[in-house]
């Protein structure tokens, strides 16, 4: 709604980059970088789309990414299908969760919100490592590689461009949905919920619709995710962590911007590769340090950049060139 | 055009309002005054669908509404706006308006220049752009009364949309509700300024512990007894006399 161009002009040149890589690089190790920093960011804008946009501030969206890695993951290793059936049912299945969460919550707000989706996904991970006879439990289970596209045994080169589409795409719905009705009315729900009522929007029917879209985009993810990496750990699949970092992505980079979650996801994925690089020898002292890092990144986001790194992209232009003319509607 | 019959809204054993019956014709401006704490924003919460009435009916344009939504009142044509403003604060006021107009202007870019007409309509054109959260509060009241009109209304209900402005910010929104009134929009004003409402209103409603004590033209009701205990006291009987 304000700064448009400039911030198209941005996701272009970011777009652009991540497309050309892959053909100059060819460095396994780098392309591993460049999937992941796509598919968060990615993951970050589906959780955008219900926090951002409709101010639902979730952190329970691991329920949905660990729904779709699991229903990838057990109808390939159980029964044989291929992973993208199990990532049209993992949507299904997601889309009726988010329903069911989203419908139960519906009086919540704030941070009610995000403690009943905290344990919606709670409940999911007792589910996945305790039904031992079909899930394997906390052992976890290994995806099945059969190269193939149907199969999703991919090279890295063709995951990247996998990945870069998925991520495309999620971008344009969240400019989509920006400029669309849907989008202002959820904004209004966003700001104020009795306000947006009484404006004549049905804010209950929209929060759920948009937690039911956002579940149905991570779920997508975490097929990907899984048959990227090849395994599935409920413990990693359902955690906090995972719902945190979502989130995270989304407010480091500009919460409730298209471009945001992938800006966010570049700091933190890198980030999160090169201490894992630098200290995974280290005693497990260091184990945890990454959550320290992430604590003061957040705070220091907050405190002084509350529209994160898009934000301060357009302070920076505004510092240069001036206040921008009105932005186009 | 709007009836309510024997509206009674209970919080525990606190009634905010009591038995109210009360008719708004078509084109009328009705002022509605009362000391605070005499149910008249529950009144209004209890019309725009906010909060659901124990006992008693509501009525608009002949149409039960009782117990609905207040989105569903809203698409009705029955809009209220808050007595504490209630702005899309992040978002700018073009887009705060937008928000309301899109609810009867389906196309995005339709919305936007009604928006602009209804912006304009309510002196809020040089401000389109800036954020909610930054104006000073005589603008935030305006905008709150723009946004509701953007719903396009055939009943507005305006609380205190005058309290807290200066004396200059009170003439222009009492031009601005004239100019409503006068085209044919029906209003319920609460409001606490009674020079304004004198002027404004051809018929004033008196609430008072949750109860109808009077209603009538409004020199019977400043001259009404209980009124003037209740409310308004001598002094005020004074001054416009």
């Amino acid at each position: 709604m304000r700064l448009r161009l400039p911030r198209r002009r941005g996701a272009l040149a970011f777009f652009l980059a991540a497309a050309v890589a892959p053909l100059v690089v060819r460095d396994q190790f780098f392309l591993d970088g460049l999937i992941l920093v796509l598919l968060w960011g990615a993951l970050s804008s589906a959780w955008n789309v219900a926090a951002g946009y409709g101010g639902q501030v979730s952190l329970g969206h691991a329920a949905f990414f660990g729904i779709g890695a699991y229903a990838a993951a057990l109808l390939s290793a159980r029964f044989g299908q291929s992973p993208w059936l199990g990532m049209l049912l993992g949507v299904l299945l997601s889309i009726g969760a988010g329903l069911i969460i989203g419908y139960l919550s519906n009086r919540l707000r704030g941070p009610y919100f995000a403690l009943s989706t905290i344990a919606f996904s709670q409940v999911l991970l007792i589910v996945a490592s305790r039904w031992r006879g079909f899930t394997a439990g906390s052992e976890g289970i290994p995806v099945p590689f059969r190269p193939g596209f149907a199969t999703l045994g991919l090279s890295h080169a063709a995951w990247a461009y996998l990945a870069l589409g998925v991520a495309v795409l999620y971008f344009a719905v969240q400019v989509v949905l920006e400029r669309s009705r849907l989008g202002y009315q959820l904004a209004g729900v966003r700001e104020d919920e009795d306000a947006a009522e009484a404006l004549g929007i049905a804010s209950r029917r929209l929060k759920v619709l948009a937690i039911a879209v956002s579940a149905a985009l991570t779920s997508i993810c975490g097929t990907l995710w899984a048959q990227y990496v090849g395994f599935v750990d409920p413990f990693y699949v359902f955690s906090v962590d995972l719902s945190v970092r979502f989130a995270l992505m989304s407010i480091i980079g500009g919460i409730g911007t298209a471009l945001g979650p992938f800006l966010g996801s570049v700091l933190i994925t890198s980030l999160e590769t090169y201490l894992r690089a630098t200290f995974s020898g280290m005693k497990t002292g260091f184990a945890g340090i990454y959550l320290v890092i992430y604590g003061a990144m957040l705070v220091l986001v907050v405190r002084f950049l509350p529209e994160g790194l898009v934000g301060l992209a357009a302070r920076l232009r505004t510092r240069v060139t001036g206040p921008p003319a009105t932005a186009a509607p | 055009m709007l009836a309510l019959e024997r509206v009674t809204k209970r919080f525990g054993g606190l009634t905010a309002v009591r038995e109210v019956s009360l008719e708004v014709g078509a084109g009328e401006l009705l002022g509605i005054i009362g000391p605070n704490g005499a149910g008249k924003t529950t009144l209004f919460n209890v019309i725009a669908g906010a909060q659901r009435p124990e006992e008693g009916r509501v009525r608009f344009e002949g149409r039960d509404v009782t117990g609905l939504a207040p989105h569903a009142i809203c698409r009705l044509g029955l809009t209220r706006t808050f007595q504490i403003v209630k702005p899309f604060g992040n978002l700018s006021v073009l887009d705060n308006v937008t928000i309301g107009s899109l609810t009867k202007v389906p196309s995005v870019r339709a919305a936007r220049v009604d928006a602009e007409r209804v912006i304009d309509t309510c002196g809020l054109t040089p401000y389109a752009r800036a954020r909610a959260r930054a104006l000073p509060i005589g603008l935030r009241k305006r905008l709150e009364v723009a946004r509701a009109l953007a719903t396009r209304p055939r009943l507005l209900l305006l609380d205190e949309v005058m309290a807290g402005l200066n004396p200059g910010e009170l003439a222009g929104m009492v031009a601005l509700v004239r100019r409503l009134h006068e085209e044919g929009l029906t209003l319920i004003v609460i409001e606490h300024v009674m020079a304004a409402m004198m002027r404004l209103a051809r018929r004033i409603a008196v609430l008072h512990h949750g109860e109808l004590i009077a209603q009538g033209p409004p020199a019977q009701v400043a001259a009404d007894r209980r009124v003037i205990d209740a409310y308004l006291g001598e002094e005020f009987v004074l001054a416009e006399a």
